[in-house]
């Protein structure tokens, strides 16, 4: 079954989207100083870089090749929300990302008919994305003290407030590409 | 910690990876940062470096590397 013109935007759309986070973990990672922020976010680097593999291997073998996208979610977000500037920022905009990731794969993983290739990619993927929300809901608690909780909560306000800003300006621009996105939920076996 | 306005600007240099000449005090920092996400390692880097802590209320109104060398000095002294 090939691939229609809108499955192969987002599947790449997706690709680009996993390459930005590991081009900005990476960075993260070099910058910070050993410790167990330092560890987990190195993994986390890891895994957005493999599941821009997974993604690259799923469209080639599903007979098609990634589309080059001009701009990338994580962007937006960013001039949405503001660049985070100390890692209390960086791990409230990457919990913020996070949940909305999973959201948005896990809609995927119900549209009635999923070709196999790609829900054992989203599976994959989803296995590795629970980790992230708890590994950074985790190190984002441990920073409370030194950050003061009302801070952090706040923060994580603002970055939500900018996600759902986000997003819907996203499902607005790109409304024909998600549209079978929406499609009768599958019910659950 | 002392630490002079040249230690900061060779911290940014090597992070940026420019040559620290390119890095002057009345540089602008939009024009030494490429992207986004080298501006962000950047502020994690020296934050590491010097163990400091500033967010994004304190970097919004820094223009150059002098008001970023100035913004570490402030968050050194006791």
């Amino acid at each position: 079954m090939p691939l229609s013109d809108d499955e192969l935007f987002v599947l790449s759309f997706y690709r680009s989207s996993e390459i930005n986070g590991s081009l900005f973990f990476g960075r993260l990672a070099r910058a910070l100083k050993p410790g167990p922020i330092q560890l987990d976010l190195s993994r986390h680097f890891a895994d957005e870089a493999q599941h821009a593999w997974y993604w690259t291997d799923c469209i080639d073998r599903l007979g098609e090749r990634p589309l080059k996208l001009a701009d990338a979610y994580q962007d937006r977000y960013l001039e949405a929300a503001g660049l985070p500037m100390n890692m209390m920022e960086v791990l409230a905009v990457t919990l913020v990302f996070e949940r909305r990731v999973i959201n948005q794969y896990a809609k995927h993983q119900a549209v009635p008919d999923l070709h196999p290739e790609i829900a054992a990619t989203i599976g994959r993927i989803m296995e590795d994305e629970r980790w992230h929300v708890q590994w950074v809901r985790d190190a984002l608690a441990g920073l409370e003290e030194r950050f003061g909780k009302d801070h952090v909560e706040a923060t994580l306000r603002r970055y939500r407030a900018a996600d759902q800003e986000v997003y819907a300006e996203a499902l607005r621009e790109y409304e024909s590409r998600f549209a079978f996105l929406s499609a009768p939920r599958r019910e659950p076996s | 910690m002392t630490v002079s306005v040249d230690d900061i600007r060779r911290t940014m240099a090597q992070v940026l990876e420019l040559p620290e000449e390119r890095v002057q005090p009345d540089a602008v920092l939009t024009d030494l940062v490429s992207d986004s996400f080298l501006l962000v390692e950047m502020a994690i880097e020296l934050q590491e470096h010097y163990d400091v802590m500033f967010g994004q209320d304190d970097m919004r109104d820094l223009r150059t590397v002098a008001d970023l060398a100035g913004l570490v000095h402030a968050r050194l002294s006791p």
